[in-house]
C-alpha cells in the first residue's frame, strides 16, 4: 500500500492522525495546524493588546509547559508584543510538587521566561501535606482548589501582571459542562465555556487551549520533545469528576468531535433571565478583601476552619454550623493578607 | 490538567453518597401506612403512589390546554396523537392517558383519577379531545436482523389504549412520496440527493425508481459513522411523527418520555453538539410551515416521573410491557454510552437524574435563531459553519469559499445535524465502500425547494434519470 | 420455636427479565433457611436477598448473566419488590427471607 501523503500540504509523507478531525497528516502541518488554531482562538477572543504583561499559570505539567512554548512562539511570531512570565504555586505536596517545581525552573531556562513560585506555606501558612494530615484526602481537593485559585490571583498581583493563562484544555471544558450539568450548579455553567473571566477585583484569566484536544498536547510535547512532569497529583480523589470523565473518554471513542460538541453546545446557552435574578451578588471578603459571594471567601473560611480545628466548616453545611456555634474567630486567628487586585506594587523576579 | 490544577474546582470534590430514605419508613403523603416504595428519598405507600403520579403527569400536561371558554373545563384545540414505541413509558403513557381522559362512565378500579374533562367533576364533561391516535413507528428495515412487530403491537395497543385508534408508520415512510401526499403535501418534482462525501454536502435532483426501503437503507449507510445511525434514526421517527400528527388534526403529540429518559437524551443531545435546543427536548411547538395555523404542541408528560416509577406503575396496574426496538446501534453510540452512563449514577446518586433535567430548564440561547434545520425543523443557530471551521482548520487555502457558489446543504443544517453527517469515528464509516449521492428525506426537499432562489440554483444541476 | 430448614418462596421477573429465565414469569422455589456466607469459610448466615439473588444465576437464568447481576447484586436498572415493598425499604440485600415471601424483579430497561 503506498504510503499515504499528508491531507492538508499534499507533498510529505502523512505522519500521524489528527485526534481532533481524523485528518492523517505530517508532523510539520500538525505543528502547524495546532499552533494557527490557538492564535485564532486568541486573535479571534482579543485576548491580549501590546505591552500586556502575562502570566502563565505554570504547574510543570504537560498543558502548562506546552502553553508557555507555544505562548512564547506565537509571541514572536505574530509580535503579540507581550511580556510573558511563568508563575508557578507550591502547594506543599511532597514528592509531587518538588519534581514538577524542579520542571517549571527548568522550563525557565529553556524558553527564558523570569519566574515567580508562590506557596500555600507562605501565603496560607498551611501546606497540602498538613491539610491532609488535618482533613484526610476526601475534601482535600476543595482546599486545594480554593486556594490555588486565589494563590494564582495574588501571585499575579505581586508581580504586576494585566492577565493570567492557564493550560485548561477541550477535554477538561467539556468535562466541566457536564459536571456542572450534573450538580445543577447553574452559575458556573453559565460561565465555564468563557474563554475569559474577569470579576470585579481579579486578574483577567483566559484558557488559550480551549479547542485544543488533551490527545494533541501530548502528542505535540512528544513530537517537540518538550521537558514535562507527567504524574497525576497524589492527593487526587475518585472523585464525581472521575466518573464524568470516564464518560467523556467513551464518548471521544465513540466521536472524536464529541469534545468539541459539548464545548459548542456550552456556548450556545446561558442562563434565563429569570433566573439570573435570583444568584448572588459578588462582594468583596471582610477578611481579606478576595472576592466573594459572602461576607466571607471561601478561602478564609476554609482556613478559619483549619485553624479552629474543625476542618469541615467550609465544605458542608453542618462544618459551617458547628464553626458558628463556637462563637466568633479569636483575634489572634491567623488570616490572609489582603488583598486589592492590580494595587501592589511590581515586584523584581530574579532567577529564583 | 490534573485534578488540582483546576481552579474551577467544585465545592464538594465528592458527591455524596446518598442514604436510602429520610428517616422513616411512612407514607410522607398520608402519614399513615407504612411506605411501599421509595422514590428519590421520599416513601410512599401504595394508595398514595398512584395519585402522586396522576398529579406530576396532569401538572406537566395540562397547562398546555387550553381552557374552555364557556365551561370550567379543558378542551384542546384539536386531536390527540400518541406516540408509542413499545417501551416502558410509552405504555405508562397510554394508561394514564386512558383512565384521565377517556375513562368510560362508572369505570371501576379507578378511584385516584377525578373523572372525565381533567378537572371537574361533573360526569357529563365534554372530553378534552375528541378524538386520540395511537401512532407507532416500525424501524424493522434499519436494522438488520430485526423482526416486523407492527401486528404485535397493534395487539397490546388494542388492550393498552382501547380508546384510541392505531396508525402505524414505516420508518422507510421518510423517503416516501405516497406518504408525503397522504399527509396532505404537495407532489414533489423529484427527489433530492445529497452527496455525503463531499464536504459541502453538494445536492442534485434525480428521478429515481429505488424503493423507500433501498433509500432508506441507502441513506443510513452513508452516514460517517456507525454511532449517527441512532440519532439520524430518532430523528427521521420525529418528523414522521409529527407530520402525523398534523394529518389527524392533533393539537397535542405527547411522548411517553420519563425522567430518566429525558435526562439521557439531554445530555446526548448536548454531546452532540445540540445546546442551542436544549429546551426543545423538553417540549415545543411544531407548525408544518410557517403559512400554517395549526400548531402542535410536543409535549412530554411523564418528565418528572422517574423509570422506577413508571416501572412500578406498571407493574402494580399489571400493564404488559413489550419493549422497546433496540436501535441504539450497539454499545457505541452516543445514546447508549449516555443511557449506561445515568443509569449507572443513577442507582447510586438518584438525584442526578432530576438535577440534571432541572438544571437544562434553567437555560436558554444565547441568541436568536435565523430559521430552522431541514433536516430535523428545529432551530438553527447563526454562524454553525464559521465556527467549525474556526476551531478545526481542515485545508490550508481558501477552496471552500468557492465551492460555496454550489447549493448545498451545509448551510441549512442545525449543528447537530451536521455533525451527524459528517463527523466521522476513528473507525471509519458505515458502508464498506464509497457511496454515492443519497437521497434526503421527503421534509428536505419540500423545504430546500420550496424557496425560489433554491429552485432556480438547483435547476441547473438537474440530472438525467438514474437507474 | 420450630426452625424451618427451608424456605419456599415465589419468586416473579417483570420487564422483560422473564425472558432470561426460561421465559417464565412467575416461578416457585425452596431454598435452604440457612447458607454460607461466602465460599472460604465455614460461617454461615441465614438466607437473604443477596444469597436468592446468586442463587437464581446459578440455578436458573439461563443466559446473558450480566444482565441480571452485577458485582453480587442485581444490574442497575433492575428493582426489586418484596411482599410488594421495595427492597431499599427492607435493607435490601440484608433482607433475611421468610417462608411464603414473594420476590419481584422488574427491569426497568426494555431491550436496551
Amino acid at each position: 500500500m503506498p504510503p499515504r501523503t499528508c491531507a492538508l500540504c499534499s507533498t510529505s509523507r502523512a505522519m500521524l492522525k489528527r485526534p481532533k478531525t481524523g485528518q492523517q497528516i505530517c508532523k510539520e502541518c500538525f505543528f502547524t495546524v495546532f499552533e494557527t488554531e490557538v492564535h485564532n482562538t486568541i486573535t479571534r477572543a482579543k485576548l491580549f493588546k501590546p505591552g500586556d504583561r502575562v502570566a502563565i499559570g505554570a504547574s510543570g505539567g504537560k498543558d502548562s509547559t506546552v502553553l508557555a512554548y507555544v505562548m512564547k512562539t506565537l509571541n514572536e511570531r505574530y509580535d503579540y508584543g507581550l511580556e510573558l512570565f511563568l508563575l508557578s504555586i507550591d502547594e506543599g505536596i511532597t514528592g509531587y510538587r518538588d519534581d514538577s517545581l524542579e520542571t517549571v525552573k527548568r522550563n525557565q531556562q529553556q524558553y527564558s521566561m523570569p519566574l515567580k513560585i508562590l506557596s500555600y506555606d507562605e501565603l496560607y501558612g498551611w501546606t497540602m501535606d498538613g491539610i491532609v494530615a488535618q482533613v484526610g484526602r476526601k475534601n482535600n481537593c476543595t482546599f486545594c482548589g480554593v486556594f490555588r485559585r486565589q494563590a494564582l490571583d495574588r501571585g499575579a498581583s505581586m508581580l504586576s501582571v494585566d492577565h493570567i493563562v492557564t493550560g485548561h484544555n477541550a477535554d477538561d471544558i467539556a468535562e466541566t459542562v457536564l459536571m456542572n450539568i450534573m450538580r445543577g450548579d447553574i452559575a458556573r455553567l453559565g460561565r465555564c465555556t468563557a474563554i475569559c473571566t474577569q470579576g470585579e477585583d481579579t486578574i483577567k484569566r483566559s484558557k488559550p487551549f480551549k479547542y485544543a484536544y488533551e490527545k494533541e498536547i501530548v502528542m505535540y510535547a512528544y513530537f517537540k520533545k518538550l521537558d514535562y512532569f507527567s504524574t497525576e497529583c497524589i492527593y487526587s480523589p475518585d472523585a464525581y469528576r472521575g466518573h464524568a470523565r470516564v464518560f467523556l473518554k467513551d464518548l471521544e471513542a465513540a466521536r472524536p468531535s464529541a469534545i468539541i460538541d459539548i464545548i459548542h453546545s456550552g456556548e450556545a446557552f446561558e442562563v434565563r433571565e429569570e433566573v439570573k435574578a435570583t444568584q448572588k451578588a459578588q462582594q468583596t471578603c471582610k477578611r481579606c478583601g478576595y472576592i466573594s459571594s459572602n461576607d466571607l471567601c471561601k478561602a478564609c473560611v476554609l482556613l478559619e476552619g483549619l485553624e479552629r480545628g474543625m476542618a469541615t466548616a467550609g465544605i458542608t453545611d453542618r462544618g459551617r454550623k458547628k464553626l458558628d456555634a463556637e462563637g466568633p474567630a479569636p483575634d489572634n486567628l491567623r488570616t490572609i493578607p489582603f488583598y486589592t487586585a492590580g494595587a501592589a506594587p511590581a515586584v523584581s523576579v530574579g532567577p529564583d | 490538567m490534573a485534578d488540582c490544577g483546576n481552579p474551577n474546582v467544585e465545592q464538594d470534590a465528592l458527591m455524596q453518597r446518598r442514604k436510602k430514605y429520610d428517616r422513616t419508613r411512612q407514607c410522607v403523603k398520608c402519614h399513615d401506612q407504612l411506605g411501599n416504595v421509595v422514590i428519590r428519598h421520599a416513601v410512599y405507600c401504595k394508595g398514595c403512589f398512584f395519585p402522586t403520579v396522576v398529579g406530576k403527569f396532569r401538572r406537566v400536561l395540562e397547562p398546555s390546554i387550553s381552557k374552555d371558554k364557556s365551561k370550567k373545563g379543558l378542551k384542546a384545540t384539536g386531536n390527540l396523537c400518541l406516540a408509542f414505541s413499545g417501551g416502558l413509558g410509552s405504555s405508562v403513557l397510554l394508561d394514564l392517558i386512558g383512565s384521565n381522559y377517556f375513562a368510560a362512565e362508572g369505570d371501576a378500579g379507578h378511584d385516584w383519577s377525578r373523572g372525565r374533562g381533567g378537572g371537574t367533576e361533573h360526569p357529563r364533561n365534554e372530553p378534552v379531545w375528541e378524538h386520540a391516535t395511537v401512532c407507532y413507528v416500525e424501524v424493522c428495515n434499519a436494522i438488520p436482523g430485526a423482526r416486523d412487530r407492527t401486528e404485535e403491537i397493534r395487539q397490546i395497543v388494542s388492550r393498552l389504549a382501547s380508546y384510541a385508534k392505531f396508525l402505524p408508520l414505516r420508518l422507510e415512510d421518510a423517503f416516501d412520496h405516497a406518504w408525503w401526499e397522504r399527509v396532505g403535501r404537495s407532489k414533489p418534482h423529484g427527489q433530492l440527493f445529497v452527496d455525503l462525501g463531499h464536504q459541502d454536502l453538494l445536492l442534485s435532483i434525480r428521478n429515481t425508481s429505488s424503493s423507500p426501503v433501498a433509500a432508506l437503507k441507502a441513506y443510513l449507510a452513508s452516514l460517517p459513522t456507525q454511532t449517527a445511525v441512532p440519532t439520524a434514526i430518532h430523528n427521521l421517527i420525529r418528523l414522521l411523527l409529527l407530520h402525523t400528527a398534523q394529518l389527524t388534526n392533533s393539537s397535542h403529540l405527547l411522548l411517553g418520555t420519563s425522567l430518566t429518559s429525558l435526562s439521557i437524551s439531554l445530555i446526548s443531545s448536548i454531546a452532540q453538539g445540540g445546546g442551542f435546543v436544549v429546551r426543545e427536548e423538553a417540549q415545543e411547538n411544531w407548525q408544518p410551515d410557517s403559512t400554517s395555523s395549526q400548531k402542535v404542541a410536543v409535549s412530554r408528560p411523564l418528565r418528572d416521573v422517574g423509570m422506577k416509577e413508571c416501572a412500578i406503575w406498571a407493574w402494580w396496574r399489571g400493564l404488559e410491557v413489550v419493549g422497546k426496538e433496540n436501535y441504539l446501534g450497539g454499545k457505541q453510540g452516543i445514546g447508549a454510552l449516555t443511557k449506561g452512563f445515568i443509569i449507572g449514577l443513577e442507582r447510586d446518586y438518584p438525584s442526578t437524574v432530576s438535577t440534571i433535567a432541572r438544571t437544562c430548564a434553567k437555560l436558554a440561547p444565547k441568541e436568536a435563531s435565523d430559521g430552522l434545520c431541514t433536516l430535523c425543523e428545529r432551530p438553527v443557530q447563526p454562524g454553525v459553519q464559521d465556527w467549525k471551521e474556526r476551531i478545526s482548520i481542515r485545508q490550508f487555502d481558501e477552496k471552500a469559499a468557492i465551492a460555496r457558489s454550489q447549493p448545498g446543504l451545509i448551510q441549512r443544517l442545525c449543528y447537530a445535524c451536521h455533525t451527524t453527517l459528517t463527523s466521522p469515528s476513528s473507525r471509519g464509516g458505515v458502508g464498506q465502500s464509497a457511496i454515492d449521492a443519497v437521497q434526503l428525506p421527503v421534509w428536505v426537499e419540500s423545504r430546500v425547494l420550496g424557496s425560489d432562489e433554491m429552485k432556480d440554483v438547483v435547476a441547473e444541476f438537474l440530472l438525467d434519470d438514474e437507474d | 420455636m420450630s426452625q424451618d430448614t427451608t424456605i419456599s418462596l415465589k419468586v416473579e421477573f417483570g420487564g422483560g427479565l422473564e425472558l432470561l429465565f426460561s421465559n417464565k414469569r412467575s416461578h416457585q422455589l425452596t431454598v435452604p433457611a440457612t447458607v454460607p456466607k461466602s465460599t472460604e469459610d465455614n460461617a454461615t448466615k441465614q438466607a437473604d436477598i443477596t444469597f436468592l439473588i446468586r442463587y437464581l444465576r446459578d440455578n436458573l437464568l439461563q443466559e446473558r448473566q450480566e444482565l441480571f447481576m452485577e458485582n453480587e447484586t442485581v444490574r442497575p436498572g433492575i428493582l426489586v419488590l418484596v411482599n410488594d415493598t421495595d427492597w431499599e425499604l427492607e435493607g435490601e440485600g440484608e433482607y433475611v427471607l421468610k417462608n411464603g415471601d414473594e420476590v419481584v424483579f422488574i427491569s426497568t430497561l426494555h431491550g436496551g
